[in-house]
């Protein structure tokens, strides 16, 4: 396969995959926002810090309106992370490897495309439309899912893409895990209010499987096993970590220099690194460091994973 | 019901052959098309209209104006009434084109080996040498099976008399068979009950056409060679054609950058190492093909690709050096070849094209400029032409100092009003002006050509020039027994 090739269809999926859980968030925020918070009003700022980088005076002056952020999030073209910025580059990509992907997902991302572009959207997003508008993008990122999932070949291709789709993931669920923990000064002995954490489970769509699985209202250490160690729920780490590796191994399949070799043991360590850790261990002292490093970690396997097999211009 | 009388505003004019309406009634073959249409009330049919539109653009055939920092994607327009040509005025077509290949191929053949039309001054070899796309550097490279043009796009105009004629050949880098193939897609959507009742023939095998012909010029005997479609990239405005070949052939659609030349072999950057090419369908221009031979400013291509070229390793498919033959000046030879090298009448005619270096005839076409277009030998897409009608004192003034200057960069020909056919247009049913693009294949077999071509329609009113860039759309193309 075309290096070219393989990059694009890499960062196809990590952008759609950002898109998606862009949506998510966002959703679980517009709806919850409509909700007085636990803690008071509900602000746009978590979500802005996480998605934008805004300095804080703009920030400031967005954050309790919600018509303002969603534009923020969604549709401003100066934002660099929002939906229509990630589309656009999510489409340049298919659009370049045209000749590789179906005509289906081809569709798609152009349908997709053409919607986050027409005009009328700011408007209707500060009009109550916003949870309309909010539901057809995720059902388009959806259907973008299972079309993929049923139309791709399997192979090479689809291994860079399931990387690019799960590194993405994976990043996003420690980030925002981060994000909550911060909130509350990552103290995990305190107990705290399940409502608390609808917002991080909601947006990763784990919160049905939070109340299926876990019984005790220890949620500050339920809901990091959850997100990071709960190998049944696809949102978690250790999920993510495994589909990496698995789709790594089928790329690298043909290729056995030692050049791979260097990159299976860089993913391994990062790997049995989450795979080994116990949950106790995991305290008020280290937990902030445990998720940056991760984070770190997996940065810079991206990295050379890049190295190895997007080289070409 | 606010249905159509399909002729009440119909404005086809008295000396311009419709290809639907003799002045007096229906042609035979347009009958049922006609009868079905009046059928339709006006918003069914805008609702179809809009359908297509949709289609276009939902599968991203589309181009991108720039305005302000935000691109526009249009859609190419697109006609949704079919132009119909009957099975009879096709075999004429083909054997017309065919004819015109095979000369045009032996003609290239000669003029970068023996040059012996320009011996025996059938040719001149003036005309030869002083054209820009004359390429030496391609002089006695032996290209697989002696086919220079692979694949033609020949531009043929319906004049007054109802004749075809040869407008343009497009040897080079031809486009718009996607449209061609498209075009019928979304008409089998909006108009299924018209294509089954005409038994219209059948385009769709074109890519399968082409693919065998790329497989058939690797330059060694492989079982299993390489072709890739090599493209200038996203931003050319024939990109979806390039994705949409690639995809229906199942080639690898390569840019300039994903490609190197290694000891005189061409390879693509893989993720697993190098792998080798042997055959290029390339849609880049000759001169940006390779930077170490012609524009060193050129990322399109790539450097080294002429010398694996010139050493066999590699087919470049349309062949280089091709331009010479779409001059404007020399297509005026090609009845004289056909006639030098297969012995034979032109079948289809040429259009009277009048040279400019000659000071008589120069004075014949400034006299009778009204009448006259002149156009630019090595432009095309419509640019660098002057309508003799149309162009202004003061414009006149200037070309005439330009044609003087150089006379010959210019050729004149009669101003022909192109046939007309009937446009769903704001609506109702107006008459615009179209041409018609079969496009030809050639290999070791013969020239195939698949029934029907891209008609393309000068949509603005009276306008006479039907190219995409300056308001063109295209229409579905019907050859039926």
């Amino acid at each position: 396969m075309l290096s070219r090739i393989a990059d694009s269809l890499f960062w196809l999926a990590r952008y759609m995959e950002r898109a998606e859980g862009l949506l998510r968030v966002t959703s679980t925020h517009y709806i919850l926002s409509l909700d007085k918070d636990v803690n008071g009003p509900l602000t746009w700022k978590p979500v802005l810090e996480t998605f934008t980088s805004c300095t804080d005076a703009e920030m400031d002056a967005i954050a309790h309106n919600t018509g303002d952020a969603l534009k923020k999030l969604l549709t401003d073209n100066t934002n660099h992370n929002s939906l229509k910025v990630i589309i656009t580059k999510a489409r340049e990509n298919a659009r370049g490897i045209q000749d590789y992907i179906t005509k289906e997902v081809w569709e798609e991302v152009n349908s997709f495309y053409h919607l986050i572009h027409q005009p009328s959207l700011d408007k209707r997003l500060s009009n109550y439309e916003a949870a309309d508008i909010l539901d057809l993008f995720t059902r388009h990122s959806v259907l973008y899912t299972g079309i993929t999932d049923i139309t791709m070949a399997r192979g090479i291709g689809w291994g860079f893409m399931n990387l690019g789709k799960y590194i993405e993931r994976c990043l996003e669920t420690i980030v925002l895990t981060n994000k909550q923990y911060q909130r509350i000064n990552y103290r995990m002995d305190e107990i705290k209010d399940i409502m608390l954490w609808r917002h991080l489970l909601m947006s990763l769509s784990g919160y049905e499987l939070h109340l299926k699985t876990y019984r005790s209202s220890l949620y500050n250490h339920d809901v990091l096993h959850q997100v990071s160690f709960n190998e049944d729920f696809p949102h978690s780490v250790v999920y993510s970590l495994g589909r990496i590796d698995r789709h790594l191994q089928d790329v690298t399949r043909k290729n056995s220099s030692e050049d791979m070799a260097a990159l299976m043991r860089c993913f391994g360590r990062l790997f049995s690194k989450v795979k080994n850790t116990d949950l106790d261990v995991l305290n008020n002292d280290n937990l902030q460091q445990y998720l940056e490093d991760l984070r770190n970690d997996l940065l810079y396997f991206t990295t050379l994973l890049s190295q190895k097999f997007f080289s070409y211009a | 019901m606010d249905r159509l009388k399909l002729l009440d505003q119909y404005n086809s004019a008295a000396d311009i052959w419709d290809e639907m309406y003799d002045k007096q009634q229906i042609r035979d073959h347009y009958s049922k098309v006609f009868t079905s249409l009046e059928q339709f009330d006006v918003s069914a049919l805008q609702q179809k209209d809009r359908l297509a539109g949709e289609l276009f653009m939902n599968q991203g055939i589309t181009f991108t104006v720039y305005s302000d920092d935000a691109g526009i994607e249009r859609i190419f327009p697109f006609d949704i009434i079919p132009r119909i040509i009957t099975g009879k005025e096709w075999e004429h077509i083909e054997l017309g084109i065919k004819q015109r290949l095979k000369a045009l191929n032996m003609f290239l053949k000669d003029i970068y080996n023996d040059q012996q039309i320009l011996k025996d001054k059938v040719v001149p070899a003036s005309l030869v040498a002083s054209c820009p796309h004359y390429t030496r550097d391609v002089f006695g490279i032996k290209v697989p099976h002696d086919i220079y043009v692979h694949i033609s796009g020949i531009d043929l105009i319906r004049g007054e008399d109802g004749l075809f004629y040869v407008l343009e050949d497009n040897l080079r880098t031809p486009s718009g068979v996607s449209y061609m193939l498209e075009n019928r897609e979304v008409t089998k959507r909006i108009f299924p009950e018209l294509l089954a009742a005409n038994h219209v023939r059948r385009v769709s095998n074109y890519p399968l056409l082409l693919h065998e012909i790329l497989l058939q010029m690797a330059p060694t005997q492989l079982s299993n060679p390489t072709v890739v479609l090599l493209t200038p990239g996203i931003y050319n405005s024939a990109y979806y054609e390039h994705t949409f070949l690639a995809r229906q052939m199942g080639i690898t659609l390569v840019e300039g950058r994903d490609l190197v030349v290694d000891h005189h072999k061409v390879y693509m950057k893989t993720t697993d190492g190098l792998e080798q090419v042997h055959v290029i369908y390339r849609r880049i221009d000759d001169e940006f093909l390779d930077p170490l031979l012609f524009r060193p400013d050129s990322a399109l291509g790539v450097p080294g690709l002429m010398n694996a070229y010139r050493k066999g390793n590699v087919a470049i498919i349309n062949a280089m050096g091709n331009g010479v033959a779409d001059d404007k000046a020399v297509y005026a030879y090609v009845p004289a070849m056909i006639k030098y090298y297969l012995n034979e009448e032109p079948i289809l005619p040429n259009v009277p094209t009048y040279e400019l270096h000659d000071a008589s005839v120069r004075k014949y076409v400034f006299d009778n400029i009204e009448k006259m277009v002149i156009k630019q030998t090595n432009q095309s897409g419509g640019y660098g032409m002057i309508m003799g009608n149309k162009v202004s004192a003061e414009d006149w003034e200037k070309a005439k100092v330009a044609i003087e200057a150089d006379p010959r960069s210019f050729i004149a020909q009669p101003i022909i009003k192109l046939s007309t056919v009937p446009c769903f247009i704001d609506g109702t049913f107006q008459a615009r002006h179209v041409d018609l693009r079969p496009y030809a294949l050639c290999g070791p077999q013969g020239v195939q050509i698949v029934p029907g071509g891209l008609t393309r329609v000068a949509l603005r009113k009276d306008s006479l020039i039907v190219n995409s860039s300056q308001g063109g759309g295209s229409k579905d193309t019907w050859v039926i027994d």
